[in-house]
């Protein structure tokens, strides 16, 4: 018989075993009778013979089983009905597994995409690491075309190097050019990354040599399938990028997305072609000192990382000397690409880490209230177990059957906690900062993430349900000898164990979560130095216009004019690097007139080229004179600069009249401004200077007008898109919002962080109150009847409460004190990620103490006041 | 209740004696639990009922096939007939248990000696 039809056929298989058995009992009887039993004493014979006739029919049918699917199936039915039983304890472990495992499952996700896979679509992608330049402060920052020659020229740890410098692209034909993210790259980029044409081919190997000679464009796959709607005679076709024609020789495979972790870029055209992108920007490429590009590196095999770190920190030192007057001080560091700077990984790198831990934490609390309740159930039913074992049941097959119970529970929480993680997964933006979000990948639920998710389960089930099971099979042993109570103390110990263990982890996480909320409350109180409200942005692109200088300062004039004169707006300015934007920003060699550097100081200054009237639109108090429009290349060049500049470089001199050179030029000092934060709200005052955009043009980074009006926030950012196109419609507007947007994008990330985590600890918090309230209620039941003697004796309501509170004090104290003590390691751990936050917080630490407390004590009260009003009669005679 | 004699069977000799009788006729089950006592002069007290899960393992296994019919005594009975593969398998099982059987009384008689 095959197994399809033995399956199948099974009914009819056991049906005869019954009929057969029935047949064999009846001849037996009726010869008994023959011999001259009755009736009655024959079927009793009959059946002693033959022996146990449920068990033997069992065994029968058995033989026809897949034992291990059957009796699976078995216990999958029968614990559904346990669990059908108790429907709050069952609901409760499903809804806190689903938004355990939810949380858990989500971060996964995100981190999975920013993170772990930073490379989709790339062959082999664990063996391409980042080569990242770091400067005399030991700061990261971008790679020089020349230093990336040679690096390729001379290293050879690797089988190959790839250079690529992301930036914006306008697509297309004057007005109908749209904005896209492109890369300028080697030509050997898509071969170094191992990437596969979908459509036509990549470039040609020798596309680096002459510059401007290879106009040349690949097309990421999403763009061609949204653009040319997957047609595939795109190659040829001639494609105008930044009003240069480039003709499209194919198109990358689907999965790829370019060089920029979680960012999806739609464009590639070779580096050689930086001149016909940036008109202004092509002598980039024969400039040590313009470091733009990012470099990824191959390794060759059988060479390890340690062996290539050490080849490229040596060659780098090397390479500083030689080329003392651009890269004096300067390093190379290879870094897997999980920890490169680039893109919007770097800084969320550790909070997502530490979401991940804190999710951890918390499905770590889960699973031990999890265990808990399904232990305080196998107690309920010890009786019944006991039963089964003297029916005789082995203990593996009692193990066995709490597991299951524990698995479902733990797969359908897992499932509603997966299904919200398809929808959680997209709220990863809320991570991001507003600028930020409009270019990131979506991370999605895939099979790594399902993968993870079926691990998760199975730890929770296995880590729920061992406990609980090896627990109630051990008393169901005692309970089939005697029906003593000691597994009853084993069993308490046990649980009083677990409620410690949550009341401590839910400590840890609210500590956790107080500091990070500290930590975003005091940055957000630090004052950036100027006043954003009611300032509007908008960015433009002059090089993706194809302007020049000259052309970019008029348009620059004009729509500052235009603006000016709109009702309500009192200054407008522009800039080419907006206060508190991430980004690292440019840079200039500086030397100061007096000032005599100490040897290796680090006299790179962070600088913005700004238009008129910047410091009155951001109310930002200046000393001395502003910009004027006549600050132009015809006239002395100015400059000014910050008060720890002036500390720093001019302390004990006049600052007005100082003279500086930067750029071959030298520089007069006309004005000096507060300190204002530059960079991040945490930053000390770096020094800082100002030049005026008519003397320093550096279109790279675009312009962003600034418009300080007393109309509404989002219909003054209107006003600055409707001036910018009044002027010229086809130049390309982009980060149009309010200021505060903008300055808050780095600080929306950690409210997002510290958000989540007060949420992950409150949950830690609830769990734990549910345990401990378990725990309780239990040992008043058992105890109902003492302290109904109590009160018979005449104990009063407050000796009841003594009675229970010296249970739940010690699980509580206990629980506190190991809390604290972990959270003071878990603090010192993640100090580095907070801002002005010691490692001893008491506030923080005395309020998730006092929390806890609270929580505490309202779990306790409830079966606290059942306690009190227990009747003693009632209490008596129970039993 | 429960014969402890019948436990002391290895595992496999009910098939085994099963097998055996039905290769000279087949026979039901009750037929075959007479038989088994009777052959052994009743030094066998095999529970009757266990002779069923054994019936129900050759079945499985392709070494016996069933059919309902009637009994000498004219009861609707089920009737159990040995297989080639279960004449197959009884004689290898004969011949292993045989040596087995041998072995075991070389060392019982040494123990004597």
């Amino acid at each position: 018989m095959s197994w399809f039809t033995q399956l199948f056929h099974r009914r009819r298989l056991y049906d005869d075993l019954a009929d057969e058995i029935r047949a064999h009992l009846d001849e037996r009887a009726a010869e008994l009778e023959a011999r001259g039993m009755s009736p009655a004493q024959a079927r009793d014979a009959a059946r002693r013979a033959f022996g146990n006739v449920t068990s033997i029919e069992e065994r029968g049918r058995e033989t026809w089983e897949w034992p291990a699917l059957d009796s699976l199936l078995i216990d999958v039915r029968y614990g559904l009905r346990q669990l059908r039983r108790a429907p709050t304890v069952s609901a409760i472990i499903v809804v806190t597994l689903a938004v355990g495992i939810a949380a858990a499952t989500t971060v996964f996700s995100w981190t999975r995409s920013v993170l772990l896979n930073p490379l989709s679509g790339a062959a082999d992608a664990d063996r391409v690491l980042a080569l990242e330049t770091t400067t005399a402060s030991g700061s990261w920052t971008p790679t020089s075309w020349l230093d990336y020659r040679d690096y390729r020229k001379y290293l050879t740890s690797f089988d190959g190097l790839a250079a690529a410098f992301p930036t914006s692209f306008a697509v297309g034909e004057d007005s109908h050019a749209e904005l896209r993210r492109g890369e300028l790259v080697s030509a050997n980029f898509f071969d170094v990354l191992g990437v596969r044409p979908a459509v036509g081919r990549f470039f040609p190997s020798n596309g680096d040599e002459a510059e401007g000679a290879e106009p040349t464009a690949v097309v990421g796959y999403d763009y061609w399938q949204a653009r040319w709607h997957g047609d595939s005679t795109i190659v040829g076709r001639v494609v105008t990028i930044n009003h240069y024609p480039f003709t499209i020789i194919g198109v990358a495979s689907s999965s790829f997305h370019g060089s920029m972790p979680a960012e999806r870029i739609d464009v590639w055209v070779p580096a050689a072609m930086l001149g016909q992108i940036v008109p202004t920007g092509g002598w980039w490429l024969r400039d040590r000192g313009t470091r733009t590009f990012r470099v990824l590196a191959r390794l060759k095999d059988g060479v390890t990382t340690g062996a290539a770190r050490a080849e490229v920190e040596a060659f780098t030192a090397r390479m500083a000397k030689a080329n003392g007057d651009v890269s004096k001080g300067m390093g190379g560091m290879l870094l897997p690409l999980w920890k490169s700077h680039w893109g919007i990984q770097d800084g969320l790198r550790a909070p997502l880490l530490l979401l991940l831990a804190a999710c951890g934490l918390m499905l770590l609390v889960v699973s031990v209230n999890t265990a808990n309740l399904l232990l305080a159930r196998a107690i309920g039913r010890r009786r019944e177990l006991g039963l089964r074992f003297a029916l005789g049941a082995q203990r593996g097959r009692l193990i066995r059957l709490l597991l299951t119970e524990a698995s479902i529970l733990a797969v359908t929480g897992s499932a509603l906690g997966f299904t919200a993680t398809i929808w959680l997964t997209h709220s990863l933006r809320y991570l991001l900062p507003r600028f930020a979000s409009s270019s990131v990948l979506d991370p999605h639920v895939d099979v790594a993430v399902l993968g993870f998710t079926v691990a998760l389960t199975a730890a929770v089930a296995l880590f729920a349900g061992v406990a609980p099971a090896l627990h109630a099979s051990r008393e169901a042993l005692v309970e089939g000898m005697n029906r003593g109570a000691i597994g009853t103390v084993h069993a308490s110990r046990l649980r009083g164990a677990l409620v410690i263990a949550e009341m401590s982890l839910a400590v840890v996480s609210l500590v956790l979560a107080g500091l990070f909320y500290d930590s975003f409350r005091r940055t957000r109180a630090v004052s950036p130095g100027f006043n954003a409200d009611h300032v509007a942005m908008s960015a433009v692109s002059v090089t993706l216009a194809g302007y020049d200088s000259a052309r970019a300062q008029t348009l620059l004039r004009d729509v500052a004019e235009r603006m000016r004169r709109e009702p309500g707006t009192s200054a407008v300015s522009y800039t080419d690097h907006v206060p508190l934007s991430l980004g690292s920003g440019s840079w200039e060699d500086l030397r100061i007139e007096g000032y005599t550097p100490e040897p290796g100081e680090n006299m790179k200054l962070y600088r913005a080229a700004i238009g008129p009237d910047y410091f009155k639109t951001l109310n930002i108090a200046l000393d001395g004179r502003d910009f004027t429009l006549d600050d132009d290349s015809a006239h002395a060049r100015v400059m000014i600069v910050n008060e720890a500049f002036v500390r720093r470089f001019l302390s004990g001199r006049a600052a007005l009249g100082a003279r500086v050179k930067g750029w071959g030029n030298w520089f007069t000092i006309i004005g000096v401004s507060k300190d204002v934060k530059t960079y991040r709200l945490t930053d000390s005052p770096t020094p800082y200077f100002y030049v005026p955009v008519r003397q320093v043009y550096r279109p790279e980074h675009g312009y962003t007008f600034l418009a300080r009006s007393e109309v509404p926030p989002d219909e003054a950012v209107r006003l600055v898109g409707q001036a910018v196109r009044a002027i010229d419609p086809t130049v390309p507007v982009f980060n149009a919002m309010p200021l505060v947007d903008y300055i808050a994008g780095p600080l929306q990330g950690q409210e997002m962080a510290a958000r989540l985590l007060a949420l992950l600890s409150g949950v830690a918090a609830a769990l734990a109150a549910i345990g401990l309230y378990g725990v309780v209620s239990y040992a008043m039941a058992q105890r109902t009847k003492e302290i109904g003697v109590r009160i018979a004796l005449g104990a009063r309501p407050g000796d009841v409460l003594r009675v229970v509170g010296v249970q739940a004090s010690s699980l509580i104290l206990i629980g506190l004190v190991l809390g604290l003590g972990g959270a003071v390691g878990v603090a010192r751990l993640v100090s580095s990620m907070l801002y002005a936050v010691g490692k001893g917080d008491v506030p923080v630490f005395a309020g998730a103490a006092a929390t806890m407390i609270v929580v505490a004590i309202l779990a306790v009260s409830v079966p606290a006041r059942r306690a009190i009003r227990i009747d003693p009669l009632a209490a008596l005679r129970a039993d | 209740m429960t014969d402890t004699k019948s436990r002391d069977l290895f595992p496999g000799a009910l098939e085994m004696m099963a097998l055996r009788l039905l290769k000279r006729e087949p026979m039901h089950g009750y037929a075959l639990v007479q038989r088994i006592q009777q052959a052994s002069n009743d030094l066998l007290q095999v529970e009757e009922g266990s002779l069923y899960p054994a019936l129900q393992r050759l079945l499985k296994d392709g070494l016996v096939e069933a059919e309902w019919g009637v009994s000498a005594t004219n009861r609707r009975v089920r009737i159990y007939r040995i297989t080639r593969a279960g004449i197959k398998h009884l004689t290898s099982e004969v011949t292993s248990f045989e040596r087995m059987l041998e072995g075991i009384n070389l060392v019982l008689t040494l123990e004597r000696a």
